[in-house]
Formats: C-alpha cells, structure tokens, sequence
C-alpha cells in the first residue's frame, strides 16, 4: 500500500459521514418524498451493479468461458455489494407506503389499483422484495463463497458445481431482476405497464458491472496486481460493453417506440412525464450518454482494448447508468429534474461507502481464482 | 494477393520455427510476406506486419451511409412527397422511421463486409491460388509451416529468386520452391466466345421453356382479387342491407351541400335587402361575362335585351333584363329570380354557385349601363 492509498480511506470515511448528515438532514428540511426517492435510486442502482456483476460470473459459469477467468474475482468481489445493499432495501420498504399509490389507502378508490391491491400491497411487496434479497444472498453465496474457497481447497468440484447451479442462476436472475424493475421502479406508477421493463433493467444492470469489472481490472493492473491479464482480456471486456450498449438502445427505444405508436393512455403518460418540461432534456442526455457515446468511443478494434479509453468509457457508462436509474425514478415526483444537496449527500454517503466497500472487498481472497483448474487456459487466452 | 505471382516458399517445422523466422527474413525487403500454416497462429499477422483490415471503416462509413439514406428517403416520401397522416401521427415523425433505418443500416453494412470482403480484399473471382500447386500444399496441410516471399504482378520482373532462396535458407527453412509466374493467356478467344453465346443461349432457351410450361401446367389465380369480390354498392342498383331496398340513399333531412346554402327568402320582395358582396373588379366581370354567355344569353340574348337565339323557335318572352323596371330593381331581386327562376325561367340554383350567380348580376349592371350610356361616360 501507497501513501495515497492509507491517506483515501480517511477520506471516503469523511464523506461517507458528511453525507450520512446530509442525509439525516434531507429527512428534516426537504421532506421524507425527496428522501426515500434518493434512497430508493441508490438502492436500485447499487443493487443492479451487484447482481449484474453476479450475473457476469454466473455468465462465464454457464457458457464454460476460459478467457474471462484470470479477471473473475473482481466480479465476484463486486458482487458482495449485495451484503450491504441488503439492510437498505430492508430500511427502503419504509418509502412504500410514501411513494408507492398502490400501497396508500385511497388505492382502493382508483380502480386500477384497487383491482391489483394485494399485490401492491405492502404485505406482499415485502415477502417479494425479502424473497429477492434471499435468493440474491443465496446465489452469492454458492457462487462467490465457493469460489474463494476453492482458493485454498483447490478442489475442482466447484467449478463443476458452479456451472451446474449457472442455468438455475439464470432463471433466478430473471426472476430477480424483473421484480426489481415492476416492484420497486414500476410501483410507482402503477397504472403503466411495459413487458420489457424488466429486460431494460437487465440491460442497464449488465452494462453497470461491466463498466465496474473493467474500471476495477484496470485499476488492479495500475497496482501491479494483474499483471498477467493482456490486452486480449480487456478487449473481450470492450466488446461486451459495446455489444451491449446496442442491446440497451434497442430495448430502450423498442419499449418508447410501440407506446408513442399505440398512444393509450394508461402506457404514454410514463413517456409524457419524461419528454416534457425538464425531462426531456435529461431524456435526449440520456440517449446520447447510454449510446451514442459509448457506441463510438469503442467502434474500433483498438479502443476495445485500450486502457486509457476503456477507463474514460467506463466512466461514462457508469455515470450513463446513473443518468438512466435518475431519469427512471425521479420524475414519480411529478416536478422538474432535482438535483441539490439531498442529492449530493446521498452521493456522497453512498459513493462513499461503497468505495469503502469495494476497498475492502478487493483484499478478499486471492486476485485471480488460483484454484480454478482452467485459471492456465484463460492466462494463455488469445484473441 | 494475385492469383498471377512469382513465389518462393519456405517450410519450416514448427509454429515458433516460423515465428522466428518471420524477422529476418522482413528486414531485407525482398517482396510481400505470406504464410501459409495448418491452423491460425496468435499474433503471426502483427508478426508479418499485415495491414490491418479495412473492413471495419468500410462497414461504418456504408452504415452511416445506410442510416442517412433510409432516413432521407423516408423524409422524402412521408413528409414531402405523399404526406398522409397515419395513426394520428405528424407526416414527419422520426420514431417510426427508426426501424426502417436500421434495417437499411443492416443492409449496407452487411453488403459491404461481405461484398468488400470477398471482391475487394480477397480478389475474388480468384480461382486456385499458385501455393496450391506446389508441392508444398500437401505439407501445408499436414503438419508443416511455410513462409512465403511473394511478388505482385507490378514489381514481378523486379523478383529476386535467388535473395528469396537464400534469405529463407538462412532463416531456417526446411526445404526451398520456387513458382514462377504462369505464362499469361489471352482470354477473349474465339472458345471462350463461342462458349459464352451458347452458355447464354441455352439459359434463355431452358428458362422460356420452363415458364410455358409452368404457366402452362398450372392454374393461373389472379392475384389480389379480395378488392374485387368485396360486398357493396352499386349506384342505381337495389339492395338487400336496407329495409326499403333501395341501394343509393337519400341524404339526411335538412342536409345542405357545401357552396350552396338557401336564400331563405320566400319572396322576391324580400330580397330587396341583400347586397351584392362581390366588388366591381375585372376578375368578376369576367365571370359574370362567362356565366352569362353560359347560362343566360340563349334566352336573354347577349345584350340582355330579351332577344336571344332560342327565343323565336321556343316561342317564349323571356324578360328584357333592359327595361327600367329592371333597371330600377336592386340587386337582390335579379339575384333571387336566377336562384329561384320566373315565370317560365328554372332555377339556376344548380348551376352556378353563390360567387357566379353575384357575378352574373354584376355583369347584367354593367349590360344596362353599356346600353343606357351617359354622355359623361366617355372620357375624351
């Protein structure tokens, strides 16, 4: 460890504390609606990149890639940000009866909502978000905890046990993701609906751990610490992101384009509140943010493998992810694009403490999975 | 790559044998290097300093090409040339013309990599290359690694063959061929002529022979009658749909056509309060000159003076519209007699529509005037 490093630490643990205060501060002054619609945007945004980057290991599990091992713990460490997602959507089910119409008692005089009451009530929205959190702990643990173990046990059962339990993760992972996107973005507005929804979540969830995976392997490099993974992994990393960057847009503009076709009332008025007044504004950033930048910026052969770019384009795709999850749950509030120090607090308190988190969890365990019995193939990986 | 080009190749043992050798033989610059291995080596295109593959910009710029073109022929179509409104939706409404433009995007691209490909890169139509000519091949394809030292058609009578043996002995090299460049042939023979006719041809003969019999042996449905055969109304015919039977309905009670609202005057005293609205302009009386010639002169005669062509075999007295009775009346009465008729006069209701009928008023003023001229009229 650096100077710079021992001196981040105190750093991110001031921020996180300003921020806490800030935080406690926006429940006072700004209202307990501002309050739990940033709670609920970094529970879903934290949550997204940490399922998504279970999703990734699970990936490679399913498909018995080689390529992706030398760099498979780092979403595997990334994906331990469930642990601490846990407690805040636990704390985050107090916003339903704030936020969410279906779980209010004038519901029952709207009769859309009083035809879906038991399941947007606040009874059932709990065991559906307590079932999420169990089955995302569970994957988590038979996916990350074996495979550190296998760290030390070098039992190669694991790796059969694993891309075993894969196809099953992946029907959970669905299940996980698709009730994230209904419950907890989609409750809001429940008189909209959209099949795809969960989908477009999916996509924005994959493309957040891609971007975190590649910004965390290019950091380890910087620290000498994998120092065999070569250009050919980074690149099979740029080409995910790109690839995929195309998969958000067209599910993005797939899911836009049949509700501006059909024009129903009940589905038009999510895109009416985001096209008109200071929303559209964010809309047009958003397209350009999640797509057309990252699109370009990694249309080369050698930008897919280039550190420098992977690491500005990662950055972005982050902040695009972002931009995305704002642009989804802020406008339930009914008024203009927010951003003040609410927001900066939360930013702060929760950048903070996942930094903290990340800082953490990339000492655990080994840097590459040296039990994998493969780990040799995916070194010698080449394009 | 050519197919017509002098060749040295070298085999070598292994893969690294190759590699290694890739180096030095680069350096003396004897022609473009080539190898020809049994599966793909990683990293031997960097080593042989192969440019990188156009493709891709080929690909983007065609792609971009694609969007543009989709989205400006569609603007074309939907918003300038044929606008129509479908689904409530503006003639200009990039949303939907997304779909299209990807698809042409798709299009372009995958054309231009496969076409750039195939034609561009690879030279197609490139039947056999030289190597597979050499006795090498059959090591090739075995378990050998040859490096090539090649020459395209231009620098071929430049081609060192002795440097090029010698580089790749010294490189290591197993065993050394040479394949010099095959003599060219002329190709618009009198054979190759002959065949192309007749290849022709026997084409059109085999394809005009298959459509007769085609059209000939199966039945020939008329294609898209559905419009045809749909059920509906003939004018002037009965139908079954409605209780009276009748096919051609009459309109709503108190319909009124556009154009022609009624006067609403009952007599033709009542009519002395309209005004003309129509001004006095060159325009109007041209119409109104029009309308009259049309619609009034046969019987009014074009003077207006109750004497026209069919007055005398009709044996009618149709109004001399010259009289100072009708001088003195105002415009409304002469314009409710063209709406409602007189006498033995129909209505021209019909005929000419509220504009025209005010014109042919204003003219009939300008009739009297001409014939009941004041001195001072005339401007000397």
């Amino acid at each position: 460890m650096t100077d710079t490093n021992s001196k981040s630490p105190s750093l991110l643990i001031t921020a996180t504390v300003l921020g806490g205060l800030g935080v406690l501060l926006t429940y006072v002054k700004a209202g307990p609606e501002r309050f739990w619609i940033n709670w609920i945007f970094w529970f879903v945004l934290v949550f997204t990149v940490g399922i998504g980057s279970l999703f990734i290991v699970a990936l490679q599990h399913l498909v018995s890639a080689r390529w992706s091992i030398p760099i498979r713990r780092v979403p595997e460490r990334l994906a331990t940000l469930l642990l601490p997602v846990t407690p805040v959507a636990l704390i985050g089910l107090a916003a339903v009866p704030v936020l969410f119409p279906g779980a209010r008692p004038e519901a029952i005089h709207n009769k859309i909502l009083a035809g879906k009451a038991f399941w947007l009530s606040l009874p059932f929205f709990s065991v559906r978000t307590v079932l999420i959190l169990c089955l995302s702990l569970m994957a988590l643990a038979i996916l990350v905890r074996g495979s550190m173990r296998q760290d030390k046990s070098r039992d190669p059962q694991f790796s059969v046990r694993a891309k075993r339990f894969a196809p099953l993760f992946m029907v959970l992972f669905a299940f996980i993701v698709t009730l994230v996107a209904f419950d907890w973005i989609a409750g809001m507005v429940p008189e909209w609906y959209s099949d795809i929804f969960g989908v477009y979540l999916f996509v924005g969830s994959f493309l957040s751990a891609l971007a975190s995976t590649t910004l965390a392997v290019i950091y380890l490099k910087s620290q000498s610490r994998l120092t065999d993974v070569r250009r050919d992994h980074l690149y099979s990393l740029g080409t995910f992101t790109f690839a995929f960057t195309v998969f958000w847009s067209y599910i993005a503009f797939a899911q836009y384009m049949l509700m501006w076709y059909a024009n129903l009332p009940d589905e038009v008025n999510w895109y009416r509140d985001r096209l008109h007044g200071g929303w559209h504004v964010v809309t047009v950033s958003l397209a350009i943010a999640h797509f057309i930048i990252p699109f370009f910026a990694l249309s080369t052969r050698d930008a897919k493998s280039n550190p420098k770019r992977l690491l500005k384009v990662g950055l972005a795709m982050l902040g695009a992810h972002m931009l995305d999850m704002y642009w989804l749950i802020f406008p339930v509030l009914g008024i203009g694009p927010v951003f003040s120090w609410p927001e900066v607090s939360f930013a702060l308190m929760f950048l903070g403490g996942c930094f903290l988190w990340i800082r953490k969890a990339l000492t655990w365990g080994e840097d590459m999975p040296i039990g994998d019995p493969f780990l040799r193939e995916g070194l010698e990986f080449h394009l | 790559m050519s197919e017509r080009t002098n060749m040295v190749v070298g085999l070598f043992d292994s893969a690294d044998a190759l590699m290694s050798a890739i180096g030095g033989v680069k350096d003396k610059k004897l022609g473009n290097l080539e190898a020809y291995t049994p599966y793909p080596i990683h990293g031997i295109d960097d080593e042989l300093g192969l440019r990188r593959s156009p493709v891709g910009a080929m690909v983007m710029v065609m792609g971009l090409l694609g969007a543009l073109t989709a989205l400006g022929f569609e603007y074309w179509i939907s918003a300038v040339d044929y606008p129509i409104v479908t689904g409530g939706k503006a003639p200009w409404s990039w949303e939907a013309f997304v779909p299209i433009m990807f698809e042409v995007t798709v299009l372009f691209a995958t054309f231009t990599s496969g076409l750039g490909m195939l034609f561009l890169l690879n030279k197609l139509p490139f039947f056999g290359h030289p190597i597979l000519k050499s006795k090498a091949i059959a090591d090739i394809t075995r378990d050998k690694f040859a490096l090539a030292i090649e020459s395209d058609e231009k620098s071929a009578q430049r081609f060192d063959f002795d440097a090029a043996q010698a580089a790749l002995k010294a490189a290591g090299a197993l065993t050394v061929e040479v394949l010099r460049l095959p003599e060219k042939e002329p190709v618009f023979t009198s054979v190759f002529l002959l065949r192309t006719l007749g290849g022709i041809s026997i084409s059109c003969l085999v394809a005009g022979f298959l459509m007769y019999w085609t059209i000939k042996l199966f039945p020939v449905l008329p294609p898209m009658s559905h419009m045809l055969d749909q059920p509906r109304l003939i004018p002037q015919q009965s139908s079954k749909f409605f209780r009276d039977g009748l096919g051609m309905r009459l309109p709503v009670t108190g319909t009124v056509a556009r154009g022609y609202l009624p006067l609403g005057l009952a007599t033709q005293d009542e009519a002395v309060s309209l005004v003309n609205p129509l001004p006095r302009t060159d325009q109007v009386l041209a119409v109104g000159k029009q309308k009259f010639t049309e619609r009034c002169a046969v019987c009014h005669g074009s003077l207006a003076t109750g004497v026209g062509s069919l007055t005398a075999a009709y044996g009618a007295k149709p109004a001399n519209l010259q009289s100072q009775q009708i001088r003195d009346y105002p415009d409304g009465k002469i314009y409710w007699v063209i709406v409602n008729g007189k006498n033995a006069m129909p209505s021209h209701a019909a005929d000419l529509n509220v504009d025209q009928r005010w014109a042919v008023v204003h003219y009939v003023r300008a009739l009297q005037r001409a014939q009941n001229a004041h001195d001072d009229d005339v401007h000397l």
